[in-house]
């Protein structure tokens, strides 16, 4: 033990007097949690703006637009109503991605509707890329709009509602979701960014050698920096609470079950960067082994996005890889209070971390041929 | 802050190194029909030598002749494809984890940790050897490589022949029996060569045995008591090296400096074998015995010179004549 004190000792004052590793240790994650914390936080779902060409100009058309505007889903842009402004042209010299055009005579037609004509139609256009998420949400602001203006004028009364139950124990807001991914994230990144360059560069600079003339085993070595990267990481996730919380006002708090998914996710995450140690001969090649296989799994295991929103082979993809267990898991643990799952998703992660540890222990050779 | 009392050595009190001093002739390394083979190169090609306690060893050789790879297997870190090592007594590699803490190892182009204060090494090395040194130990050990002034620098900014410095404090960590120096001084500079020199003398002073490779004629000739010059896995010659000097360097050669092709032809007609390179004449006198007579004699032949002096052959022409190529920064030239 006394050994592995040193090791941790005399490696972590390498490694934290290293500025590119403190950064991306510490102050990269908070980063990333002001950034997309300010994006999503501040007024809930984001509003998509929404052009509109009201060549009707009248009570009607206004009333319509009022009424779109009372969606919250999108901000009003107008649209000059000049006739002699061209829709169609006016969107594509300003670039715009979504455009209503509400038709000239749309309050005639919606009069002749309530007196009683049964075949009166006027069309607003909706202009814009149906493949895109914006279009999407401005098409329901649309036609949930239209449609009460439908039932308005047959003078319905609503039958089906919709009303809003929270699926969380508290009220959570966009941050709180969000940070046990960026804890993820980082349990991914730095352990195993960390560990891939660190193998590379102890075989080039004959450290391993070096090292294996000592009485330090190579299971010593694992657990001293296993050890470390456990205790950086739970310095970086007490800086990203403390910033969630007090700059977010996050509910989301570290639980007990959340607490050994850290330390089994360094654990892991390490030994993996280990095992891809094996394979690297110089830190070039380490830093583009840890990039390959570190970028896609970040994104893929619902580190920044959920996975539910994925297609679903790309869900089966997420099921495969180790970081998602500890994204769903901390989520499950400290924002859904469900720890029978977020236990079991440590399982699993304990599980990769035994594997990865067996095989990085048995393939990183210190020694020569 | 007082210094603690040493934790005791594993090894009894008759072999520690500092009652050692002059106990020549027992072997702290033997090996014997080593041989070391890829695919593609036989590396150690069947190669028999002892280190006596006390010693200073040396492989000389050039860069590929194998050095590298014999110490690496007496270092427990390579395995031999033939034959036997024995090191302290222990066959190598698979008994190494019993000396280990008896032996300290400076590795070929050896790099400090950047980031790490020499005073810091020297205390993570000692603790990695369960050999835990108080703050005046630390500072003992960095005093005997002379960092003293450069203790609290970070690694990353010392010179390079500071680094390696730094590299046999850690090595010393330990109070080892048997150090090995894999080509300490490749790549320094000339006056950072000459104080590893010293410090390697001084520690050979302190009883210590060195295995100590290089490729570097002059640092064999100054530092080791035994030489063995590899060439292609094979020791070619083995010997003190003024043994080696005496059985293959051709004696002392006579510069009589300035002399001339009128010079030469004088000593020819006078029976002198002589050989004339660009001005000077040079006058080869195998045995040392002949010298004084041989002086007297160019003496009495009448030529014109500017100055006369004896030149002593060096380890440079006994390589020349073993291998039949000069070694410049360990590479065999034409």
């Amino acid at each position: 033990m006394k050994r592995i004190l040193a090791d941790v000792t005399a490696f972590g004052r390498q490694y934290l007097r290293s500025r590119v590793g403190t950064f991306f240790a510490l102050a990269f994650p908070v980063i990333l949690i002001l950034l997309f914390g300010s994006i999503f936080s501040s007024s809930g779902s984001p509003r998509v703006p929404l052009a509109v060409q009201d060549q009707d100009m009248s009570a009607a058309s206004r009333g319509f637009v009022q009424a779109l505007n009372n969606t919250t889903l999108i901000t009003y842009q107008a649209i000059p109503s000049d006739s002699t402004v061209n829709f169609t042209e006016y969107i594509r010299q300003h670039s715009i991605n979504v455009a209503l055009k509400i038709p000239k005579g749309f309050q005639a037609t919606l009069l002749q509707a309530e007196m009683g004509n049964t075949s009166a139609r006027v069309n607003v256009t909706l202009s814009g890329d149906p493949t895109q998420s914006s279009f999407g949400i401005a098409y329901s602001a649309v036609a949930a709009v239209a449609n009460g203006f439908n039932l308005k004028i047959a003078n319905a009364t609503e039958v089906v509602s919709v009303g809003e139950a929270p699926f969380t124990v508290q009220q959570f807001g966009y941050i709180d979701f969000f940070l046990p991914g960026i804890i993820g994230f980082t349990i991914l990144t730095t352990p195993m960014f960390g560990m891939t360059s660190i193998c590379a560069e102890y075989r080039t600079r004959r450290f391993f050698k070096l090292l294996a003339t000592t009485k330090l085993s190579k299971a010593e070595w694992l657990a001293a920096k296993v050890l470390f990267y456990v205790l950086l990481l739970f310095l970086s996730v007490a800086i990203m609470m403390l910033v969630g919380i007090g700059v977010f006002g996050m509910k989301a708090r570290l639980t007990p079950v959340a607490v050994l998914l850290i330390v089994a996710g360094a654990f892991e995450f390490t030994s993996l960067g280990m095992v891809l140690g094996i394979f690297v001969r110089d830190p070039g090649t380490g830093e583009a082994l840890a990039n390959a296989i570190g970028f896609p799994m970040m994104f893929l295991a619902g580190s920044f996005f959920p996975i539910d929103s994925m297609p679903s082979f790309l869900q089966t993809i997420a099921r495969a890889l180790p970081l998602t267990y500890i994204n769903e898991g901390l989520r499950a643990t400290m924002v859904l209070a469900n720890d029978a799952t977020a236990v079991t998703y440590l399982l699993i992660t304990l599980g990769f971390a035994v594997v990865f540890f067996a095989v990085g222990a048995r393939g990183l050779s210190w020694k020569s041929k | 802050m007082a210094a603690r009392t040493r934790p005791k050595t594993p090894w009894p009190d008759a072999l520690s190194p500092g009652s050692r001093g002059g106990d020549l002739g027992e072997h702290v390394i033997e090996v014997h029909g080593l041989v070391k083979r890829y695919p593609d190169i036989t590396a150690v090609d069947g190669i028999d030598f002892e280190v006596n306690r006390g010693e200073v060893f040396s492989l000389l050789g050039p860069n590929g002749a194998g050095k590298t790879t014999t110490v690496e297997i007496l270092e427990g870190l390579r395995d031999p494809t033939e034959g036997e090592a024995r090191v302290l007594g222990v066959e190598v590699p698979s008994g190494y984890r019993r000396i280990r803490e008896r032996v300290g190892v400076v590795p070929q182009d050896f790099e400090p940790f950047d980031r790490l204060r020499p005073r810091e090494a020297v205390t993570y090395w000692a603790r990695l050897f369960d050999h835990p040194l108080s703050e005046g130990e630390v500072a003992g050990v960095i005093d005997t490589v002379g960092l003293t002034d450069r203790a609290d620098a970070f690694a990353l900014n010392l010179s390079g022949g500071e680094k390696r410095r730094l590299g046999i404090a850690m090595a010393l960590v330990g109070e080892p029996e048997l150090l090995f120096l894999d080509e300490p001084t490749t790549g320094l500079d000339p006056g950072a060569r000459r104080e590893l020199w010293t410090l390697i003398d001084d520690l050979k002073r302190k009883g210590r045995t060195i295995l100590l490779t290089t490729h570097y004629l002059d640092e064999a000739e100054q530092l080791a008591d035994d030489v063995a010059i590899m060439n292609h896995g094979k020791i070619v010659a083995r010997g003190s090296p003024s043994a080696l000097i005496s059985q293959y360097g051709g004696g002392t050669t006579v510069v009589l400096a300035g002399a001339g092709r009128g010079g030469y032809d004088a000593l020819v007609a006078r029976g002198v074998a002589a050989e004339l390179h660009g001005s000077d004449v040079l006058v080869h006198v195998p045995v040392a015995s002949q010298v004084r007579p041989m002086l007297a004699k160019l003496a009495s032949i009448d030529m014109p010179l500017t100055e006369i002096y004896t030149k002593r052959s060096t380890l440079e022409d006994v390589f020349l004549k073993l291998v039949g190529a000069r070694m410049e920064e360990g590479v065999l030239a034409a």
